[in-house]
């Protein structure tokens, strides 16, 4: 598993907020014209600049020692400050990074005014925490349940509707003259498809979606940022984690008898067995059969069904469900609390085989 | 084959991690010259200061509604509005009403015949006439 820490060197590199000047390569100028050197001829589309140039008036350039744009007022917007406070974020988070991480990529293209960097971040933290909760906490789910069960906390949609449930408007159009306290991303035009090859560049506009959960990963690294790593671990608790979903929906089995079968045959177990446990109305328009899946003398799992190869199917399901939902009886230590504080005591967590070949 | 997955969306549970105030916004209108308005200007004067401190979390605007009643409107997470007409009303009578919309969820109003609403299963489970002592007649 990953571990990722902050320096303040990686502090600066998220939250720069100063354009970075690029040397440029000098250039001689003689009677024939301008001698390109081998690194200036891949440059040579743009337009060659004197030595004395001056920078273009910007009026969305920030003030000295502001890492945004005035246009964009972060510290007059009401909205903004609504949001903050509703966010119920450490007065150590500045508004300006609130401001910033509303700002997508499609927005504004440069990337010290839009949330790119810290939507990048705020990503690698979300699947790093919820990775470790789930592998420690069901250490024996498939992958792709796990993958699933992590989409279904950590994956755009879910991150959208945060978004949205945190209040955050959009704004109609991404002019920096909006107020800062609304998400601004370029809109596709309608019919757009988003999917496969035929997606549109990033410039072109992106779906609400997208933006949204954009907004709320870049959220995430102002608090991991600002307010340090114990921080952004409570407010993943509080925001994302809190939400509901039951694990066991996720399942999708294919042929659970003989997964069953194989599972007890990896593990040394007795070869499973259906048994019928207790019936009514055989030979009633509804009958009820309730099979068992015995493994010797230890019942395994148990369904019930309107026939015997049904409740026998759902005895299998409820046997594998059983297997790959173990949960470690006490809370584990995930591998994030160490980040917090590495001096404490730390019990590692358990490393299954795997899921059942079949 | 093996076990596939199945694709869901986690539900919000507001209050049971984070608590997030449903009421994102009120707008308090007032007319400069009607005499209806006269609670409400001394409201706003006097009293929506401090209502504004401590409610941060919702973002206030006060705006003229000439020859009109004066109002507050709540905008909440939901997408719905509530509106209130505090015609007539005294500032501590308005400060009730503005009270009354920040604690409101947004829904619509409804009446609960259950004691308690869950998404969780319930904990005794099902009852099933197969298990445990069979009732003998």
């Amino acid at each position: 598993m990953k571990r990722i820490r902050c320096s303040s060197s990686l502090c600066d590199q998220f939250l720069s907020s100063s354009r970075q000047i690029v040397p440029r390569p000098r250039i001689t100028v003689t009677a024939k014209g301008p001698l390109l050197t081998s690194h200036t001829r891949a440059l040579s589309t743009t337009p060659v600049r004197s030595q004395y140039y001056e920078k273009p008036i910007n009026p969305y350039e920030p003030a000295p020692g502001e890492p945004l744009p005035r246009a964009r007022n972060p510290l007059n917007s009401a909205k903004l400050a609504a949001l903050h406070a509703r966010l119920s974020l450490h007065p150590s988070y500045p508004i300006q990074t609130l401001a910033r991480a509303l700002i997508d990529q499609s927005a504004d293209p440069i990337r010290f005014y839009n949330n790119s960097s810290l939507a990048y971040l705020g990503n690698s933290l979300l699947g790093y925490y919820g990775a470790e909760h789930f592998m420690c906490t069901y250490p024996r789910l498939p992958t792709l349940v796990l993958k699933s069960a992590m989409a279904a906390f950590v994956g755009p949609r879910p991150l959208a509707a945060i978004g949205r449930e945190w209040g955050v408007e959009t704004a109609f159009e991404p002019t920096p003259d909006v107020d800062a306290g609304l998400l601004q991303f370029k809109r596709l035009p309608p019919g757009t498809t988003v999917k496969g090859h035929l997606r549109p560049a990033r410039s072109e506009g992106v779906p609400e979606e997208e933006a949204m959960a954009n907004f709320v990963r870049a959220t995430f690294a102002g608090v991991y940022l600002h307010e340090g790593v114990a921080a952004s671990r409570q407010f993943f608790r509080q925001h994302v984690m809190s939400r509901k979903l039951d694990v066991d929906q996720l399942f999708n089995f294919v042929q659970p008898t003989r997964e069953l079968s194989r599972l007890c045959a990896r593990e040394g177990f007795t070869p499973p067995v259906a048994r019928l446990i207790s019936e009514t109305g055989r030979m009633s328009r509804s009958p009820v059969f309730i099979v068992g899946v015995y493994s010797g003398q230890e019942c395994l799992g148990q369904g019930h069904g309107a026939s015997m190869d049904e409740a026998r199917i759902r005895a299998a399901v409820n046997a594998l469900k059983g297997w790959y939902l173990y949960s470690p009886a006490n809370p584990v230590d995930l591998p994030s609390k160490m980040d917090v504080d590495p001096a404490a005591s730390f019990a590692p967590a358990m490393i299954d085989v795997g899921e059942v070949i079949v | 084959m093996p076990v596939t997955a199945l694709r869901a969306v986690s539900k919000a549970q507001n209050g049971v991690g984070a608590f997030v105030l449903q009421c994102k916004r009120l707008d308090f209108h007032y007319c400069d010259w009607a005499g209806a308005s006269r609670g409400m200007k001394s409201f706003i004067a006097h009293k929506l200061a401090d209502f504004a401190k401590a409610n941060p979390q919702i973002e206030i605007t006060v705006s003229p509604r000439p020859n009109q009643h004066p109002i507050i409107r709540g905008s909440y997470i939901n997408g719905r509005e509530k509106v209130i007409c505090v015609r007539k009303l005294d500032h501590l009578q308005i400060l009730q009403k503005a009270e009354l919309l920040r604690n409101s969820s947004g829904q619509k109003l409804k009446k609960f015949s259950k004691p308690v609403k869950s998404m969780n299963e319930g904990v005794r489970g099902i009852f099933s006439p197969y298990h445990g002592e069979k009732h003998v007649i």
